[in-house]
């Protein structure tokens, strides 16, 4: 047998060595793929994606930047109201002479 | 919407499919397509395209049984065959924006299930080489998987082929069992046809060697 031929009978005899796969594998196979490609986001949604964690980390962010403001003005409050009081003399003013007084 | 057909097989299934032609034959005046171009499969693909993944459903019909054989040939197993056929349908989904329309499908997804189960046996490869001792086996063949009725003789030519180093066996699987021409083995694989005509050349002396006694081994 020459070459060609034995090659060509090798080709013919292989051909039920092609996987056979069952209606079951099918359609687990479509189910698969059709469950992942539905669920693939648009453009829009993968912005969406990305956007939300960053939009909310930010939000956080500012939220405690802000209530960290707040604090540190209610810690300064009492302070430069007790700079002021000790600041400013008390002044009396006794028979038409002028006295002040430091707290 | 036209996805209305829910069940298992639902989006392969006549009404979708109607719909299809429908779409098929209203369509005013279709770009000129590829002699062997199929009018349903570049609808499904322009549709696809466009975000209606339930259009997708015919190509995976049309290519699964092939798309699971190609992967079986180089894996010997069915279940990851199965799992690469499913891998290969989706990336091939997401690389649909960067298809060229008016292509046939089928040369794409054997491309990429192709190189799917290539990547899978080099790694099974790599992982042979840290895991195993000398004393194991170098191959695990997997023959489970071949159809009950298959001959004897097909049986003897599935050994001789497995037994051929990787890049002669996928190459020889692919012409021998799947019928690819070597222009379309070149494109799956990523090897020029030159070098696939020698891994080719190769087999052929190596499988007419072991199958001398099945064939004769004297020119006729």
């Amino acid at each position: 047998m020459n070459e060609e031929r034995f090659f060509e009978r090798l080709r013919e005899d292989a051909q039920p060595l092609r996987f056979e796969l069952d209606a079951l594998m099918t359609t687990r196979i479509a189910a698969g793929v059709r469950g992942r490609v539905s669920g693939q986001p648009n453009v829009t949604g993968v912005l969406a994606r990305w956007f939300r964690p960053l939009a909310a980390s930010m939000a956080a962010v500012a939220l405690a930047s802000l209530l960290g403001m707040i604090w540190l003005d209610r810690q300064s409050a009492p302070a430069v109201d007790a700079l002021a009081s000790t600041s400013s003399p008390v002044e009396i003013a006794v028979a038409g002479d002028v006295y002040s007084v430091n707290p | 919407m036209r996805n209305s057909v829910t069940t298992a097989e639902g989006w392969l299934r006549p009404l979708w499919l109607g719909d299809l032609i429908a779409d098929v034959n209203s369509e005013p005046a279709a770009p000129p397509a590829r002699s062997d171009a199929d009018p349903l499969e570049r609808r499904a693909i322009a549709r696809a395209k466009e975000g209606d993944p339930s259009s997708y459903g015919y190509l995976v019909s049309k290519y699964t049984k092939r798309v699971v054989s190609i992967a079986w040939g180089i894996v010997r197993n069915a279940h990851d065959a199965e799992d690469l056929a499913q891998e290969a349908f989706v990336r091939a989904y997401e690389k649909l924006p960067r298809f060229r329309s008016g292509e046939p499908f089928g040369p794409w997804i054997y491309r990429i299930v192709t190189n799917l189960s290539l990547d899978v046996v080099k790694h099974r490869t790599r992982f042979r080489h840290e895991e195993l001792t000398p004393a194991e086996p170098a191959a695990r063949r997997d023959n489970a998987d071949l159809p009950a009725q298959t001959s004897e003789i097909a049986r003897r030519i599935d050994a001789a082929v497995e037994s051929l180093p990787r890049m002669q066996r996928v190459v020889a699987r692919l012409h021998l069992v799947e019928q690819f021409d070597h222009a379309e083995i070149a494109q799956m694989t990523g090897i020029s046809e030159g070098t696939v005509r020698s891994h080719l050349s190769l087999a052929r002396k190596k499988l007419r060697k072991q199958l001398t006694d099945l064939y004769g081994g004297s020119d006729e």
